[in-house]
């Protein structure tokens, strides 16, 4: 089961939509978790939402507690909070991407998805990561094509994902394929 | 066929009805046999039970009025501080036992012409204005909205002839959501161009729109549209209406099944054009009327987006009530199936206080001076109603 929590988003069921393509998926609020359907998830996955992730100090609890022992995969906010627990800076940034689509561009050798593959996919977010970013075992795996804002994160070591655009808008190309990669990972 | 001088007998017997846009013409409602005022306390029941009546099969059997944009964030959660405003009520739905189709050119002559010169009053100048647009435009910066409508009010006291007023409204701006109603202290006129629900069975469909430009002799329909997709501001604007929509279809369709069914086109309408999107989904089993109503309202295309965040901004800045203004208007039937509208391009008028409000959207790359001037623009055709 996919445990999803939703930061209050206007997206977040599009979210829950498409992960149901490849497993059961419970959605909970951020300030309503289920504990035992958390604890029997397979999968977490941090939805989109506004502000930034020092306002959802429950995400980074629960981020904290399962790093390593289940599947994590987060998104535009999500991707955020993932980055903030791993000490990265997330700032404002000058150009502001709301309902953008935009190139993006795999940029690493060691991603699931082919290097230099190039895509289309939707933006909403003021924020970003601010760079330069360390952490043990993860890498930035994908990048604007124009701006070089990260796009993407892997830690394949303990399966932790993140998505800085959304594979769940209309504006993504090939969201779904990009979703059951990373939930067969 | 109705007879002639229907409406003007109506309109003199001082009987409440209520007339929407449907099909070809309209459809009028009248002989109310229940009239329900909502509150935070009576809704739920009312949009669950009261609505499911034996009889299910007649044209008549459905309730038909509106919820006010207050009792809608109530009912998802969101709180609306005191104040203040007219004390209007936040909804009304009647129980018509006569439903008549009536022709688009509706057949009616004032008996004395009312009119007024005295001006209107705005509720937030542009010093004000200018105010709270850059408020809002850090909070888009620091991403807790991304996308917000600042709400301004037009407000005059005037008596009104309602039924005058919605004949001349359509005649110049016919709009496939129009309708008015007309109560005893009360009248609602709208021009309301934005379906919010259509549901038929298991299937429910929503149009937004986002993305509105005027009609001149240089452009047609096929211009509109290139318009529509170079202007950077419009398209994402529009990307963001279509996700949100989705969003909220899906949490109460099947998994799959919500589709965008018409993406991105233009509507022509007498003198403006509509950047428009129809997506559409199957509902899941055991959804109810409530269910939907929470899931749908208020319609998020006049909020802004993601929803609850934005309504909790602009709830903390509005200081007077928007009573009918970006809710629904539209009518339950007995079997379920329902039509909404968002309530737009309207004017409430109640113990002979009229209200107009408009608003348009902030996102990082608007400008306050043309937003606050595009508000006007919205809200002249219907004050110009008045000289």
């Amino acid at each position: 089961m996919i445990y999803i929590i939703d930061h209050k988003d206007s997206f977040t069921h599009n979210v829950v939509h498409q992960f149901e393509n490849f497993d059961d998926v419970t959605c909970d609020n951020y300030n309503d978790i289920n504990e035992n359907k958390l604890n029997k998830s397979k999968v977490i996955v941090f939805s989109p939402g506004p502000g930034s992730p020092k306002d959802y100090p429950v995400s980074s609890d629960i981020y904290k507690k399962f790093k390593g022992k289940k599947k994590i995969i987060g998104i535009c906010l999500g991707f955020q909070q993932i980055l903030h627990c791993e000490k990265g800076k997330i700032i404002e940034q000058r150009k502001i991407y709301h309902g953008y689509q935009s190139k993006i561009k795999v940029t690493s050798e060691n991603s699931l998805f082919k290097k230099n593959r190039k895509f289309n996919v939707g933006r909403y977010h003021s924020l970003k990561l601010k760079e330069p970013f360390v952490a043990k075992n993860f890498e930035i795996t994908m990048r604007c094509a124009i701006s070089n804002v990260a796009m993407a994160i892997e830690n394949n070591n303990e399966k932790i994902y993140g998505f800085q655009f959304h594979p769940e808008s209309f504006l993504t190309e090939n969201g779904n394929l990009l979703i059951k990669k990373i939930l067969s990972a | 066929m109705i007879k002639k001088n229907y409406l003007q007998d109506l309109n003199n017997s001082k009987k409440p009805f209520i007339i929407y846009k449907a099909g070809k013409g309209f459809d009028l409602y009248t002989d109310f046999s229940k009239k329900i005022i909502l509150t935070n306390n009576n809704i739920e029941k009312f949009i669950n039970v009261d609505t499911q009546l034996k009889s299910k099969k007649k044209e008549t059997d459905l309730f038909i009025g509106f919820f006010g944009y207050e009792i809608l964030n109530n009912l998802i959660g969101v709180k609306v501080k005191r104040q203040k405003g007219l004390k209007f009520p936040k909804g009304i739905f009647y129980k018509p036992e006569t439903k008549l189709k009536i022709p688009i050119k509706l057949d009616y002559k004032p008996i004395k012409i009312i009119k007024s010169n005295k001006l209107f009053k705005i509720n937030i100048n542009r010093e004000s204005y200018k105010l709270i647009f850059d408020k809002f435009k850090k909070k888009i910066k620091s991403g807790e909205t991304y996308q917000i409508k600042i709400c301004t009010k037009y407000s005059n006291k005037t008596q009104i002839d309602a039924l005058d007023f919605f004949c001349r409204l359509v005649k110049s701006n016919m709009a496939p959501e129009a309708f008015m109603i007309k109560d005893k202290n009360y009248s609602i006129i709208s021009c309301s161009p934005e379906n919010l629900i259509n549901k038929n069975n298991n299937f429910i469909t929503t149009k937004p729109i986002a993305g509105t430009l005027k009609k001149t002799k240089k452009l047609n329909k096929i211009k509109a549209l290139i318009f529509f997709k170079k202007n950077i501001k419009e398209s994402k604007e529009h990307n963001m209406i279509v996700d949100m929509e989705r969003s909220d279809l899906s949490r109460i369709c099947k998994s799959g099944s919500v589709k965008i069914l018409r993406k991105k086109i233009v509507e022509e309408y007498k003198d403006l054009y509509h950047y428009v999107s129809l997506i559409g989904g199957r509902l899941k089993d055991n959804i109810s009327s409530l269910d939907i109503i929470k899931a749908m309202m208020p319609g998020g295309s006049v909020i802004g987006c993601p929803k609850i965040s934005t309504l909790n901004l602009l709830n903390a800045q509005e200081k007077e009530s928007r009573n009918i203004y970006t809710g629904s208007f539209g009518y339950i039937k007995s079997n379920g199936d329902m039509r909404f509208n968002i309530i737009i391009r309207s004017i409430l008028n109640y113990k002979n206080n009229s209200e107009i409000s408009v608003a348009s959207g902030v996102v990082i790359d608007s400008n306050a001076k043309h937003e606050f001037n595009e508000n006007y623009i919205k809200g002249k055709a219907l004050m110009d109603l008045y000289k």
